[in-house]
């Protein structure tokens, strides 16, 4: 037990003080400014005592099973954001061996806000029914009015989703998503299933809808504000690897999971029993949704290869 | 003895010749039909059929024109359903239910590509030998038994890839879709070392990419981890 102890202590060192280490050069060369209220070794501390009870899908300590090199990442890409995992701003999150900060959408918003100095961070969902108009002015939304009968609120009607930033000096940025664009975003979950179209009954996305629009829709609003608004900056560098480090990790530990399993195996056979497959019977049948599907695919992916 | 011939491997179009002395077949038909013609000084007569692995044009391009002249294409439903082609020369085929074309036993597998059905192949013929082709896959799931030769996509490396991010030569958001779709250097030797290669004759790597491959060095690593003859059409 005490020899647990002292490994932690000794992982603890490693890691937690090596980017403390960084995040101080950070501070005195000017890369990076911390709002009063954030306390970057507050919220190391709290992040480290979140860390303890992490685990990966086989029970195992995050702390054991993960790199030191990935721990001081994702505790470096977190303090850098200013974000603090005690008030829900972000997941600690193994795969493989690699440890993962992944950002909530409350710690998008903090970022954001941070970064801009953004007044305020909303979204609203429209529903079938809802008088929705704008104008595109210089390929931004403006003038967005959204007129709503309360009658018309029914989650099984969500036709959208918009969000709006309103800056410092009034200036307003907004976002907006139709519904199939909102189903885009949630099926690149791992819960969703390959020729899943719609919200399984009961999933979190079903019974939450509402939510989960608002949320995807001011993530996105978010990524695109910040990416476009801002000179890179070291907040911004962070920001953006939170997700590319979480994707690769899962990526990863996808391909190590599914990669050169089973054996599959044929055995040669003789020429003169050669088949004719016989003309199948199940061709198109101009089932509309799957034609529609398929439109789309054919769109998206015969028009070229994709040129790499 | 399998002969392989690339009649072109890379973004622009792929196509296999192979043949076991017997049966010629093509692995997919990525160029218009002309070319495949042409590259084959007009000796097409032979071929027995084609295999597709998928409906990118980069595969299937020369499909109709296949299909016009009277030659079988073996795919998924979901292909044939996005290339728009149907008719008794479309032999629709399922994953890990084998197949005959004259000499050649075929095992069509799953493999993974951001597209409808994809597949890959594994042939066998009656002198022994076994040929794997698998292409646009991020992976293979499976491993094989007493492969003798191997042509595989190797489409790009990490180190190349992110270089050229950062140099800003490529968009990032291409590197997205890249990993979850190609096979990289890395991915493919980790396939090799996976695999039983005893009887491996030669390794073909096809469908480099133009920006963020090597081929010198992907010849040069792959032969130096199997000590087999590697190719790069």
């Amino acid at each position: 037990m005490s020899q647990n102890k002292n490994e932690l202590a000794m992982i603890k060192k490693d890691t937690v003080d090596v980017v403390a280490e960084k995040v101080k050069a950070f501070q005195e060369n000017g890369d990076v400014h911390f709002p009063p209220s954030y306390s970057p070794q507050n919220a190391m501390k709290s992040a480290w005592l979140t860390l303890q009870g992490i685990q990966d899908k086989n029970k195992r300590p995050a702390l054991e099973v993960c790199t030191r090199d990935s721990v001081a990442n994702s505790l470096l890409d977190m303090v850098v954001q200013g974000l603090n995992p005690a008030k829900k701003q972000g997941y600690f999150i193994v795969y493989g061996n690699t440890l993962t900060f992944q950002r909530s959408y409350f710690g998008t918003m903090a970022v954001t806000k941070q970064v801009t100095g953004a007044k305020s961070i909303d979204a609203a969902v429209i529903y079938e029914g809802d008088e929705v108009d704008y104008e595109m002015k210089n390929s931004r939304i403006v003038n967005l009015t959204h007129k709503q009968k309360f009658g018309n609120i029914n989650k099984e009607n969500i036709i959208g989703a918009y969000a709006t930033i309103v800056l410092q000096d009034g200036e307003v940025y907004q976002e907006l998503m139709t519904i199939e664009e909102l189903r885009k975003a949630w099926s690149k979950a791992q819960f969703w299933g390959k020729d899943q179209e719609k919200e399984k009954k009961g999933s979190t996305h079903d019974e939450f809808k509402q939510e989960m629009a608002k949320k995807s829709v001011i993530n996105r609003a978010c990524k695109k504000f910040l990416n476009s608004s801002n000179d890179s900056n070291l907040v911004l560098d962070h920001f953006n690897h939170t997700d590319e480090a979480a994707e690769e990790a899962q990526l990863e530990e996808e391909i190590q999971t599914n990669a050169n399993g089973e054996i599959i195996d044929i055995e040669y056979n003789e020429p003169e029993q050669e088949q004719e497959p016989e003309q199948p019977s199940d061709q198109p049948d101009g089932d509309l949704e799957q034609a529609a599907m398929d439109f789309e695919q054919k769109e998206a992916q015969t028009t070229s290869g994709p040129n790499f | 003895m399998i002969e392989v011939k690339a009649l072109a491997s890379s973004s622009k179009g792929n196509c296999y010749h192979i043949t076991d002395g017997k049966t010629p077949l093509l692995l997919e038909a990525g160029i218009k039909f002309k070319e495949i013609q042409r590259k084959l000084d007009f000796q097409t007569s032979k071929i027995k059929a084609c295999l597709i692995t998928h409906e990118h044009k980069d595969h299937c391009a020369g499909v109709p024109d296949m299909i016009k002249n009277g030659k079988n294409c073996y795919m998924s439903k979901g292909t044939a359903e996005a290339i728009g082609v149907e008719g008794h020369r479309v032999k629709p085929i399922k994953s890990k239910e084998p197949f005959t074309v004259g000499t050649w036993t075929i095992l069509p597998f799953e493999v993974e590509h951001d597209v409808a059905e994809p597949l890959g192949f594994l042939l066998a013929n009656e002198d022994g030998d076994k040929l794997l082709f698998a292409t646009d896959t991020y992976y293979i799931r499976y491993k094989f038994k007493g492969l003798t030769h191997i042509l595989c996509e190797c489409n790009y490396s990490l180190d190349i890839l992110n270089k050229n991010i950062a140099a800003g030569r490529i968009p990032k958001v291409m590197k997205k879709r890249l990993l979850r779709s190609h096979f990289s250097l890395e991915n493919v030797k980790e396939f090799l070392k996976a695999n039983d290669l005893q009887k491996v004759r030669e390794i073909w790597l096809l469908h480099l990419s133009d920006n963020n491959s090597d081929e010198r060095r992907f010849k040069d690593e792959i032969q130096a981890l199997t000590g087999k003859a590697v190719y790069v059409p």
